[in-house]
Protein backbone atom coordinates (compact mmCIF):
# COMPACT_ATOMS: atom_id res chain seq x y z
CA UNK A 1 0.00 0.00 0.00
CA UNK A 2 1.22 3.31 -0.95
CA UNK A 3 0.82 6.55 2.02
CA UNK A 4 0.31 8.74 -1.04
CA UNK A 5 -1.40 7.54 -4.87
CA UNK A 6 -1.78 11.07 -6.60
CA UNK A 7 -2.95 10.82 -10.67
CA UNK A 8 -3.72 13.34 -13.10
CA UNK A 9 -3.98 16.23 -10.45
CA UNK A 10 -4.59 19.67 -11.87
CA UNK A 11 -4.93 22.80 -10.60
CA UNK A 12 -5.26 26.51 -11.63
CA UNK A 13 -5.00 30.13 -9.89
CA UNK A 14 -7.29 32.27 -12.25
CA UNK A 15 -5.07 32.20 -15.29
CA UNK A 16 -2.02 30.38 -13.78
CA UNK A 17 -2.02 26.86 -13.70
CA UNK A 18 -0.43 25.87 -11.01
CA UNK A 19 -0.78 22.24 -11.52
CA UNK A 20 -1.28 20.15 -15.22
CA UNK A 21 -1.41 16.41 -14.40
CA UNK A 22 0.55 15.37 -11.77
CA UNK A 23 0.93 11.92 -10.71
CA UNK A 24 3.08 11.32 -7.48
CA UNK A 25 3.28 7.69 -5.45
CA UNK A 26 4.90 8.07 -2.06
CA UNK A 27 5.44 4.40 -0.09
CA UNK A 28 4.77 3.79 2.94
CA UNK A 29 7.66 4.49 5.61
CA UNK A 30 9.13 6.67 2.78
CA UNK A 31 11.02 9.71 3.20
CA UNK A 32 9.96 11.77 0.40
CA UNK A 33 11.79 14.69 -1.13
CA UNK A 34 9.97 16.96 -2.84
CA UNK A 35 12.35 18.91 -5.01
CA UNK A 36 11.74 21.74 -7.61
CA UNK A 37 11.82 25.28 -8.63
CA UNK A 38 10.11 28.01 -6.77
CA UNK A 39 6.40 28.33 -8.48
CA UNK A 40 6.89 24.96 -9.63
CA UNK A 41 3.82 23.58 -7.85
CA UNK A 42 5.39 21.92 -4.88
CA UNK A 43 3.56 23.80 -2.34
CA UNK A 44 0.57 23.36 -4.10
CA UNK A 45 0.71 20.08 -4.18
CA UNK A 46 1.60 20.04 -0.20
CA UNK A 47 -1.97 22.15 0.14
CA UNK A 48 -3.40 19.99 -2.00
CA UNK A 49 -2.51 16.43 -0.42
CA UNK A 50 -3.42 18.36 3.16
CA UNK A 51 -7.22 19.34 1.86
CA UNK A 52 -6.32 23.13 2.00
CA UNK A 53 -7.25 24.18 -1.55
CA UNK A 54 -9.31 21.93 -4.04
CA UNK A 55 -8.00 20.57 -7.35
CA UNK A 56 -9.51 21.21 -11.23
CA UNK A 57 -9.37 17.58 -11.19
CA UNK A 58 -7.45 14.30 -10.46
CA UNK A 59 -7.27 12.04 -7.68
CA UNK A 60 -5.34 11.85 -4.15
CA UNK A 61 -5.04 9.21 -2.35
CA UNK A 62 -3.62 8.96 1.11
CA UNK A 63 -3.51 4.91 2.54
CA UNK A 64 -5.59 4.01 -0.07
CA UNK A 65 -8.89 6.25 0.96
CA UNK A 66 -9.93 9.69 -0.58
CA UNK A 67 -8.21 12.13 0.87
CA UNK A 68 -11.55 13.60 2.05
CA UNK A 69 -11.71 10.64 4.87
CA UNK A 70 -11.86 12.21 8.06
CA UNK A 71 -10.18 9.44 9.99
CA UNK A 72 -7.08 9.21 7.84
CA UNK A 73 -6.69 12.92 8.06
CA UNK A 74 -6.56 13.32 11.81
CA UNK A 75 -3.49 11.44 11.71
CA UNK A 76 -1.73 13.97 9.47
CA UNK A 77 1.19 15.99 10.36
CA UNK A 78 1.79 19.49 8.66
CA UNK A 79 3.82 22.32 8.47
CA UNK A 80 3.31 24.91 5.48
CA UNK A 81 4.97 27.89 5.26
CA UNK A 82 4.73 28.63 8.92
CA UNK A 83 3.52 26.63 11.88
CA UNK A 84 0.20 28.25 12.23
CA UNK A 85 0.23 29.68 15.87
CA UNK A 86 -1.83 32.51 18.20
CA UNK A 87 0.95 35.50 17.66
CA UNK A 88 -0.14 36.90 20.93
CA UNK A 89 -0.57 33.64 22.75
CA UNK A 90 2.78 31.54 24.25
CA UNK A 91 4.45 28.65 22.62
CA UNK A 92 2.92 26.43 25.57
CA UNK A 93 -0.65 27.17 25.36
CA UNK A 94 -0.75 27.36 21.28
CA UNK A 95 0.79 23.76 21.71
CA UNK A 96 -1.60 22.91 24.12
CA UNK A 97 -4.61 24.16 21.71
CA UNK A 98 -3.38 21.64 18.69
CA UNK A 99 -2.98 18.88 21.16
CA UNK A 100 -7.10 19.66 21.80
CA UNK A 101 -7.88 19.89 18.27
CA UNK A 102 -6.10 16.89 18.37
CA UNK A 103 -7.83 14.76 21.03
CA UNK A 104 -4.84 13.80 23.11
CA UNK A 105 -5.25 12.93 26.15
CA UNK A 106 -2.29 13.42 28.08
CA UNK A 107 -1.58 16.79 26.15
CA UNK A 108 0.90 18.31 29.05
CA UNK A 109 3.04 15.42 28.79
CA UNK A 110 3.14 14.94 25.36
CA UNK A 111 3.36 18.67 24.26
CA UNK A 112 6.21 18.57 26.76
CA UNK A 113 8.09 15.44 25.23
CA UNK A 114 7.18 16.78 21.29
CA UNK A 115 8.91 20.25 22.71
CA UNK A 116 11.95 17.97 24.04
CA UNK A 117 12.50 16.66 21.21
CA UNK A 118 12.98 19.49 19.05
CA UNK A 119 15.17 21.35 22.31
CA UNK A 120 12.88 23.94 22.45
CA UNK A 121 11.33 23.18 26.00
CA UNK A 122 13.06 26.58 27.69
CA UNK A 123 10.97 28.62 24.88
CA UNK A 124 7.45 27.48 26.44
CA UNK A 125 6.49 30.30 28.26
CA UNK A 126 7.75 33.06 25.31
CA UNK A 127 5.13 34.56 23.05
CA UNK A 128 5.11 33.17 19.50
CA UNK A 129 5.67 36.57 18.35
CA UNK A 130 8.73 37.07 19.96
CA UNK A 131 10.50 34.03 18.73
CA UNK A 132 13.26 34.02 16.03
CA UNK A 133 12.85 32.23 12.31
CA UNK A 134 14.33 28.92 13.42
CA UNK A 135 12.67 28.38 17.14
CA UNK A 136 9.46 29.11 14.84
CA UNK A 137 10.24 26.27 12.42
CA UNK A 138 11.19 23.86 15.36
CA UNK A 139 7.98 24.82 17.23
CA UNK A 140 6.12 23.70 13.74
CA UNK A 141 7.97 20.99 13.27
CA UNK A 142 7.02 19.97 16.93
CA UNK A 143 3.36 21.17 16.16
CA UNK A 144 3.50 18.76 13.34
CA UNK A 145 4.68 15.80 15.00
CA UNK A 146 2.16 16.07 17.99
CA UNK A 147 -0.89 12.70 17.73
CA UNK A 148 1.73 10.61 16.56
CA UNK A 149 0.84 10.99 12.51
CA UNK A 150 1.53 9.05 10.21
CA UNK A 151 1.70 11.28 7.39
CA UNK A 152 4.02 14.09 7.44
CA UNK A 153 3.74 17.29 5.04
CA UNK A 154 6.50 19.46 5.90
CA UNK A 155 7.45 22.52 3.22
CA UNK A 156 10.60 24.16 3.50
CA UNK A 157 11.07 22.91 7.29
CA UNK A 158 14.75 23.27 6.87
CA UNK A 159 14.31 26.86 6.15
CA UNK A 160 16.00 29.29 9.23
CA UNK A 161 17.56 25.96 11.11
CA UNK A 162 20.68 26.63 12.44
CA UNK A 163 23.37 23.24 11.76
CA UNK A 164 22.21 21.66 15.16
CA UNK A 165 18.52 22.29 14.20
CA UNK A 166 19.07 20.28 11.05
CA UNK A 167 20.59 17.59 12.87
CA UNK A 168 17.79 17.45 15.06
CA UNK A 169 15.68 17.29 12.29
CA UNK A 170 17.68 14.52 10.75
CA UNK A 171 17.29 12.54 13.97
CA UNK A 172 13.69 13.23 14.31
CA UNK A 173 12.80 11.85 10.67
CA UNK A 174 14.72 9.00 10.68
CA UNK A 175 13.49 8.26 13.94
CA UNK A 176 9.77 8.40 13.20
CA UNK A 177 9.84 6.54 9.25
CA UNK A 178 11.96 4.09 11.33
CA UNK A 179 10.24 3.60 14.71
CA UNK A 180 6.55 5.06 14.09
CA UNK A 181 5.39 3.78 11.09
CA UNK A 182 5.40 7.29 9.71
CA UNK A 183 5.41 8.49 6.14
CA UNK A 184 7.20 12.05 5.54
CA UNK A 185 6.95 14.09 2.46
CA UNK A 186 9.43 17.38 2.52
CA UNK A 187 9.90 19.58 0.18
CA UNK A 188 13.32 22.04 0.55
CA UNK A 189 15.60 23.75 -1.78
CA UNK A 190 18.83 22.87 0.49
CA UNK A 191 19.20 19.66 -1.68
CA UNK A 192 22.23 18.98 0.55
CA UNK A 193 20.40 18.60 3.49
CA UNK A 194 17.37 16.76 1.73
CA UNK A 195 19.78 14.09 0.35
CA UNK A 196 20.81 12.87 4.02
CA UNK A 197 17.56 11.94 4.59
CA UNK A 198 15.46 11.46 1.46
CA UNK A 199 14.68 7.26 0.63
CA UNK A 200 12.48 8.40 -2.63
CA UNK A 201 12.64 11.52 -4.53
CA UNK A 202 9.66 13.19 -7.04
CA UNK A 203 11.08 16.24 -9.07
CA UNK A 204 8.30 18.74 -10.19
CA UNK A 205 8.60 21.10 -13.10
CA UNK A 206 5.80 23.37 -14.57
CA UNK A 207 3.06 21.10 -12.47
CA UNK A 208 4.51 18.06 -13.35
CA UNK A 209 6.48 15.36 -12.19
CA UNK A 210 9.16 14.78 -14.39
CA UNK A 211 11.07 12.13 -12.35
CA UNK A 212 10.47 9.84 -9.45
CA UNK A 213 13.10 7.63 -7.84
CA UNK A 214 14.16 6.04 -5.03
CA UNK A 215 17.51 7.08 -3.34
CA UNK A 216 19.24 4.25 -4.71
CA UNK A 217 18.09 4.72 -8.02
CA UNK A 218 19.68 8.72 -7.78
CA UNK A 219 22.97 6.99 -6.46
CA UNK A 220 23.22 4.48 -9.52
CA UNK A 221 22.37 7.71 -12.31
CA UNK A 222 25.04 10.16 -10.37
CA UNK A 223 28.09 9.30 -12.05
CA UNK A 224 31.72 9.12 -11.16
CA UNK A 225 34.39 11.22 -11.93
CA UNK A 226 37.88 12.70 -11.10
CA UNK A 227 39.02 15.53 -9.69
CA UNK A 228 42.26 17.27 -9.74
CA UNK A 229 44.15 20.79 -9.02
CA UNK A 230 47.10 21.86 -10.77
CA UNK A 231 48.85 24.72 -11.57
CA UNK A 232 48.56 24.88 -15.10
CA UNK A 233 44.87 24.76 -15.46
CA UNK A 234 44.07 25.80 -18.71
CA UNK A 235 46.64 23.34 -20.62
CA UNK A 236 45.90 20.27 -18.69
CA UNK A 237 42.43 20.70 -19.28
CA UNK A 238 43.52 20.87 -23.11
CA UNK A 239 45.55 17.63 -22.93
CA UNK A 240 42.67 15.95 -21.06
CA UNK A 241 40.13 17.37 -23.54
CA UNK A 242 42.38 16.06 -26.38
CA UNK A 243 42.16 12.53 -25.01
CA UNK A 244 38.83 12.13 -22.71
CA UNK A 245 35.15 12.69 -23.39
CA UNK A 246 34.35 14.87 -21.13
CA UNK A 247 36.44 17.64 -19.11
CA UNK A 248 35.10 20.51 -17.15
CA UNK A 249 36.12 23.19 -14.84
CA UNK A 250 33.92 23.62 -11.54
CA UNK A 251 33.30 26.51 -9.44
CA UNK A 252 35.87 25.54 -6.93
CA UNK A 253 38.72 26.05 -9.49
CA UNK A 254 39.10 21.28 -9.77
CA UNK A 255 39.42 20.08 -13.78
CA UNK A 256 36.65 17.32 -13.48
CA UNK A 257 36.99 14.11 -15.53
CA UNK A 258 33.94 11.87 -16.03
CA UNK A 259 34.98 9.31 -18.42
CA UNK A 260 35.57 5.95 -16.88
CA UNK A 261 38.94 6.50 -15.63
CA UNK A 262 41.63 6.26 -12.59
CA UNK A 263 43.31 8.53 -10.89
CA UNK A 264 46.26 6.48 -11.38
CA UNK A 265 46.05 7.25 -15.17
CA UNK A 266 45.31 10.64 -15.36
CA UNK A 267 48.25 11.54 -12.62
CA UNK A 268 50.49 9.40 -15.22
CA UNK A 269 49.09 10.90 -18.15
CA UNK A 270 49.97 14.51 -17.41
CA UNK A 271 53.32 13.55 -15.56
CA UNK A 272 54.13 12.06 -19.09
CA UNK A 273 53.18 15.82 -20.34
CA UNK A 274 54.97 18.03 -17.51
CA UNK A 275 52.52 18.99 -15.04
CA UNK A 276 52.27 18.36 -11.78
CA UNK A 277 48.76 17.83 -9.76
CA UNK A 278 48.69 19.43 -6.33
CA UNK A 279 45.65 17.14 -5.52
CA UNK A 280 43.54 14.06 -6.61
CA UNK A 281 40.24 12.54 -5.65
CA UNK A 282 37.31 10.70 -7.21
CA UNK A 283 33.98 11.99 -6.49
CA UNK A 284 30.33 11.18 -7.51
CA UNK A 285 27.85 14.21 -8.64
CA UNK A 286 25.28 14.88 -5.59
CA UNK A 287 21.97 15.59 -5.70
CA UNK A 288 22.16 18.85 -6.31
CA UNK A 289 23.96 19.17 -9.84
CA UNK A 290 21.96 16.20 -10.87
CA UNK A 291 19.01 18.28 -10.50
CA UNK A 292 21.20 21.20 -12.10
CA UNK A 293 21.52 19.04 -14.96
CA UNK A 294 17.97 17.64 -15.33
CA UNK A 295 16.76 20.99 -15.22
CA UNK A 296 19.07 22.46 -18.04
CA UNK A 297 18.19 19.34 -19.60
CA UNK A 298 14.13 20.69 -19.73
CA UNK A 299 15.72 23.86 -20.96
CA UNK B 1 -2.80 0.54 7.95
CA UNK B 2 -6.08 0.62 10.59
CA UNK B 3 -7.46 4.09 11.61
CA UNK B 4 -9.26 5.04 14.51
CA UNK B 5 -12.98 5.73 13.42
CA UNK B 6 -13.68 9.08 15.17
CA UNK B 7 -17.50 9.58 15.87
CA UNK B 8 -19.01 12.89 15.38
CA UNK B 9 -18.96 12.88 19.23
CA UNK B 10 -15.76 12.63 19.87
CA UNK B 11 -14.98 15.34 16.75
CA UNK B 12 -17.42 17.84 18.64
CA UNK B 13 -15.69 17.44 21.65
CA UNK B 14 -12.47 18.22 20.60
CA UNK B 15 -13.49 20.72 18.36
CA UNK B 16 -15.23 22.28 21.11
CA UNK B 17 -12.71 21.72 23.51
CA UNK B 18 -10.86 23.68 21.19
CA UNK B 19 -12.78 26.77 20.65
CA UNK B 20 -13.86 27.68 24.23
CA UNK B 21 -10.73 27.15 24.97
CA UNK B 22 -9.61 29.43 22.94
CA UNK B 23 -12.41 32.03 23.92
CA UNK B 24 -11.95 32.02 27.44
CA UNK B 25 -8.38 32.43 27.51
CA UNK B 26 -8.05 35.25 24.84
CA UNK B 27 -8.73 38.69 26.16
CA UNK B 28 -11.39 39.37 23.13
CA UNK B 29 -14.16 38.32 25.12
CA UNK B 30 -13.23 39.71 28.53
CA UNK B 31 -12.54 43.32 26.45
CA UNK B 32 -16.08 42.46 24.61
CA UNK B 33 -17.98 41.26 28.07
CA UNK B 34 -15.93 44.25 29.79
CA UNK B 35 -17.30 46.72 27.21
CA UNK B 36 -21.11 45.66 27.71
CA UNK B 37 -20.66 45.88 31.73
CA UNK B 38 -19.20 49.36 31.65
CA UNK B 39 -22.18 50.84 28.50
CA UNK B 40 -25.24 50.66 30.46
CA UNK B 41 -23.42 52.19 33.07
CA UNK B 42 -22.25 55.34 31.20
CA UNK B 43 -25.34 55.28 29.34
CA UNK B 44 -27.35 55.11 32.00
CA UNK B 45 -25.70 58.02 34.50
CA UNK B 46 -25.21 60.33 31.30
CA UNK B 47 -28.87 60.15 30.06
CA UNK B 48 -30.12 61.21 33.94
CA UNK B 49 -27.30 64.33 34.24
CA UNK B 50 -28.44 65.73 30.96
CA UNK B 51 -32.33 64.57 31.74
CA UNK B 52 -34.67 67.98 31.02
CA UNK B 53 -31.61 70.04 30.26
CA UNK B 54 -31.97 72.03 26.56
CA UNK B 55 -29.44 72.63 24.16
CA UNK B 56 -30.41 75.26 21.44
CA UNK B 57 -29.31 75.15 18.10
CA UNK B 58 -27.43 78.46 17.49
CA UNK B 59 -28.15 78.89 14.11
CA UNK B 60 -32.00 78.01 13.80
CA UNK B 61 -32.18 78.83 17.65
CA UNK B 62 -33.90 75.41 18.00
CA UNK B 63 -34.52 74.42 21.81
CA UNK B 64 -33.92 70.77 21.96
CA UNK B 65 -35.09 69.27 25.67
CA UNK B 66 -32.73 65.76 26.30
CA UNK B 67 -35.01 62.84 27.44
CA UNK B 68 -33.60 60.32 29.97
CA UNK B 69 -34.47 57.32 30.46
CA UNK B 70 -37.79 57.05 32.59
CA UNK B 71 -36.69 53.49 34.44
CA UNK B 72 -33.70 51.41 34.51
CA UNK B 73 -35.29 48.38 32.37
CA UNK B 74 -36.37 50.71 29.90
CA UNK B 75 -32.08 50.39 28.60
CA UNK B 76 -33.68 46.66 27.97
CA UNK B 77 -36.51 47.13 26.33
CA UNK B 78 -39.92 48.67 26.36
CA UNK B 79 -43.28 47.18 26.63
CA UNK B 80 -44.62 45.80 23.68
CA UNK B 81 -47.74 48.52 23.59
CA UNK B 82 -44.95 51.75 24.58
CA UNK B 83 -42.63 50.58 21.62
CA UNK B 84 -42.74 53.30 18.70
CA UNK B 85 -40.77 52.12 15.59
CA UNK B 86 -40.63 55.06 14.21
CA UNK B 87 -38.69 57.13 17.30
CA UNK B 88 -35.32 57.86 16.86
CA UNK B 89 -34.56 59.67 19.95
CA UNK B 90 -31.55 58.49 22.25
CA UNK B 91 -33.66 56.25 24.65
CA UNK B 92 -34.36 54.21 22.01
CA UNK B 93 -31.90 53.52 20.36
CA UNK B 94 -28.59 53.58 22.81
CA UNK B 95 -30.08 50.33 24.91
CA UNK B 96 -29.19 46.42 24.56
CA UNK B 97 -29.71 45.73 21.33
CA UNK B 98 -26.79 47.91 20.01
CA UNK B 99 -24.67 44.41 21.54
CA UNK B 100 -26.27 42.34 18.31
CA UNK B 101 -23.59 44.44 16.48
CA UNK B 102 -21.00 44.24 19.26
CA UNK B 103 -21.89 40.37 18.49
CA UNK B 104 -20.37 40.91 14.99
CA UNK B 105 -17.27 42.08 16.31
CA UNK B 106 -17.04 39.29 18.59
CA UNK B 107 -17.87 36.65 15.97
CA UNK B 108 -15.19 38.53 13.04
CA UNK B 109 -12.20 38.63 15.34
CA UNK B 110 -12.97 35.09 16.26
CA UNK B 111 -13.27 33.58 13.16
CA UNK B 112 -10.66 35.55 11.23
CA UNK B 113 -7.85 34.82 13.56
CA UNK B 114 -8.10 31.25 12.80
CA UNK B 115 -7.48 32.54 8.79
CA UNK B 116 -5.16 35.16 9.74
CA UNK B 117 -2.94 33.62 11.97
CA UNK B 118 -2.75 29.97 10.10
CA UNK B 119 -3.94 28.35 12.22
CA UNK B 120 -6.62 27.30 10.12
CA UNK B 121 -4.16 24.96 8.57
CA UNK B 122 -3.39 23.26 11.04
CA UNK B 123 -7.28 22.95 11.69
CA UNK B 124 -8.66 21.59 8.61
CA UNK B 125 -5.54 19.32 7.54
CA UNK B 126 -6.91 16.70 10.52
CA UNK B 127 -10.41 17.85 10.12
CA UNK B 128 -12.10 16.55 7.25
CA UNK B 129 -15.67 17.56 8.35
CA UNK B 130 -16.33 21.27 8.08
CA UNK B 131 -19.43 20.80 9.63
CA UNK B 132 -17.52 20.26 13.00
CA UNK B 133 -15.97 23.34 12.79
CA UNK B 134 -19.44 25.73 11.69
CA UNK B 135 -21.23 23.74 14.51
CA UNK B 136 -18.49 24.83 17.00
CA UNK B 137 -18.25 28.10 16.41
CA UNK B 138 -21.33 28.74 16.81
CA UNK B 139 -21.91 27.18 19.70
CA UNK B 140 -18.81 29.20 21.23
CA UNK B 141 -20.13 32.65 19.88
CA UNK B 142 -23.61 32.08 21.24
CA UNK B 143 -21.86 31.58 24.48
CA UNK B 144 -19.88 34.28 23.86
CA UNK B 145 -22.69 37.02 22.79
CA UNK B 146 -24.62 35.63 26.03
CA UNK B 147 -22.19 36.49 28.43
CA UNK B 148 -22.34 39.89 26.81
CA UNK B 149 -25.85 40.03 27.18
CA UNK B 150 -25.24 39.42 30.68
CA UNK B 151 -23.08 41.38 31.32
CA UNK B 152 -24.93 44.40 29.65
CA UNK B 153 -27.96 43.21 32.22
CA UNK B 154 -25.55 43.74 35.52
CA UNK B 155 -24.20 47.08 34.25
CA UNK B 156 -27.58 48.40 33.57
CA UNK B 157 -28.49 47.32 37.27
CA UNK B 158 -25.35 49.01 38.73
CA UNK B 159 -26.27 52.00 36.13
CA UNK B 160 -29.74 52.01 37.86
CA UNK B 161 -28.53 51.92 41.08
CA UNK B 162 -25.95 54.96 40.46
CA UNK B 163 -28.00 57.38 38.80
CA UNK B 164 -31.13 56.69 41.25
CA UNK B 165 -33.29 55.46 38.61
CA UNK B 166 -36.45 53.60 39.31
CA UNK B 167 -36.76 49.66 38.81
CA UNK B 168 -40.06 49.67 38.63
CA UNK B 169 -41.46 46.66 36.10
CA UNK B 170 -44.79 47.93 35.86
CA UNK B 171 -46.89 45.73 33.78
CA UNK B 172 -44.43 43.66 32.56
CA UNK B 173 -43.40 42.13 35.57
CA UNK B 174 -40.21 40.02 36.86
CA UNK B 175 -41.71 36.97 34.42
CA UNK B 176 -41.99 39.69 31.35
CA UNK B 177 -38.06 40.45 32.24
CA UNK B 178 -36.93 37.01 32.33
CA UNK B 179 -38.34 36.10 29.37
CA UNK B 180 -37.01 39.20 27.15
CA UNK B 181 -34.08 38.54 28.88
CA UNK B 182 -34.00 34.56 27.78
CA UNK B 183 -35.59 36.11 24.43
CA UNK B 184 -32.70 38.33 23.44
CA UNK B 185 -30.33 35.90 24.58
CA UNK B 186 -31.70 33.03 22.28
CA UNK B 187 -31.83 36.18 19.22
CA UNK B 188 -28.19 36.24 19.29
CA UNK B 189 -28.16 32.45 18.29
CA UNK B 190 -29.88 34.14 15.12
CA UNK B 191 -27.55 36.66 14.52
CA UNK B 192 -23.99 33.85 15.48
CA UNK B 193 -25.09 32.07 11.91
CA UNK B 194 -25.38 34.99 9.60
CA UNK B 195 -22.16 36.73 11.14
CA UNK B 196 -20.28 33.13 11.18
CA UNK B 197 -20.83 33.01 7.45
CA UNK B 198 -19.71 36.63 6.44
CA UNK B 199 -16.75 35.49 8.59
CA UNK B 200 -16.25 32.28 6.30
CA UNK B 201 -17.01 34.49 3.64
CA UNK B 202 -13.99 37.04 4.40
CA UNK B 203 -11.60 34.40 5.87
CA UNK B 204 -8.57 36.53 6.67
CA UNK B 205 -9.76 40.19 5.72
CA UNK B 206 -11.44 41.08 9.03
CA UNK B 207 -12.80 44.10 7.71
CA UNK B 208 -14.98 42.53 4.90
CA UNK B 209 -16.27 40.61 7.56
CA UNK B 210 -17.02 43.06 9.92
CA UNK B 211 -18.86 45.22 6.96
CA UNK B 212 -21.09 42.70 5.61
CA UNK B 213 -22.00 41.97 8.95
CA UNK B 214 -22.69 45.35 10.39
CA UNK B 215 -24.86 46.12 7.00
CA UNK B 216 -26.96 43.12 7.47
CA UNK B 217 -27.27 43.15 10.92
CA UNK B 218 -29.16 46.71 10.30
CA UNK B 219 -32.02 45.16 8.67
CA UNK B 220 -32.55 42.80 11.92
CA UNK B 221 -32.38 45.84 14.51
CA UNK B 222 -35.86 47.02 13.71
CA UNK B 223 -37.25 44.01 14.46
CA UNK B 224 -35.36 42.67 17.77
CA UNK B 225 -37.52 44.92 20.02
CA UNK B 226 -40.52 44.34 18.31
CA UNK B 227 -39.35 40.10 19.02
CA UNK B 228 -37.82 41.03 22.13
CA UNK B 229 -40.33 43.21 24.13
CA UNK B 230 -40.47 44.13 28.36
CA UNK B 231 -43.27 42.03 28.65
CA UNK B 232 -42.18 38.57 26.61
CA UNK B 233 -44.31 36.15 27.27
CA UNK B 234 -42.81 32.21 26.64
CA UNK B 235 -44.11 32.84 22.78
CA UNK B 236 -41.10 35.25 22.35
CA UNK B 237 -39.11 32.56 23.75
CA UNK B 238 -40.42 29.86 21.58
CA UNK B 239 -40.33 32.80 18.73
CA UNK B 240 -36.44 33.57 19.20
CA UNK B 241 -35.32 30.11 19.89
CA UNK B 242 -36.67 28.46 16.57
CA UNK B 243 -35.40 31.29 14.60
CA UNK B 244 -32.21 30.94 16.25
CA UNK B 245 -32.67 27.12 15.52
CA UNK B 246 -33.20 28.15 11.63
CA UNK B 247 -30.88 30.44 11.16
CA UNK B 248 -28.09 28.29 12.15
CA UNK B 249 -29.16 24.88 10.52
CA UNK B 250 -30.31 27.27 7.36
CA UNK B 251 -26.43 29.83 7.27
CA UNK B 252 -24.53 26.82 8.85
CA UNK B 253 -25.38 25.20 5.98
CA UNK B 254 -24.45 27.32 3.78
CA UNK B 255 -21.45 28.40 5.92
CA UNK B 256 -20.27 24.54 5.49
CA UNK B 257 -20.87 24.36 1.77
CA UNK B 258 -18.48 27.62 1.56
CA UNK B 259 -15.75 26.45 3.40
CA UNK B 260 -15.82 23.38 1.58
CA UNK B 261 -15.99 25.08 -1.71
CA UNK B 262 -13.36 27.75 -1.35
CA UNK B 263 -9.56 27.86 -0.04
CA UNK B 264 -8.89 27.36 3.45
CA UNK B 265 -5.45 28.97 3.27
Amino acid sequence: MNAIEIKGLTKSYKEKQALCGLDMTVPMGAIYGLIGENGSGKSTTEKLICGLIHANSGSIKLFDRPHTDADVRAKMGVLIEAPGCFPNDTVWNNMLLQAANLGIKNAETEVRKALKLVRMEGAAGNKYKNCSLGMKQRIGIAFALLGDPKLLILDEPINGLDVDGMRIMREILTDITKNRNCTVVISSHVLGELEKVATHYGIVRGGKMIREMTAAELDASCRTYVALQTRERNRAKALLSCKYFRVEEDESEYLRVYDSVTPEEIVSYLYENGILISEIKTAKIGLEEYYIDLMKEGR
Amino acid sequence: MKFEHNTFGKRMKTMLHVDFRRMFTQPLLYIMVGTCLVIPILILVMTTMMDGSVSVNPQTGVETVIEGFDSTWQIIAVNSADYNPMAMDMTTMCNINLLYFFAAVLVGCFVAADFRSGYAKNLFTVRARKTDYVISKTLACFVGGALMILAFFIGTMLGGAISGLSFELGAAGISGLIMCMISKILLIGAVVPLYLLWSVIAKQKLWLSLVGSLMSSMLLFMMIPMLTPLDSTIMNVILCGAGAVLFSLGLGAVSNAILKKTSLV
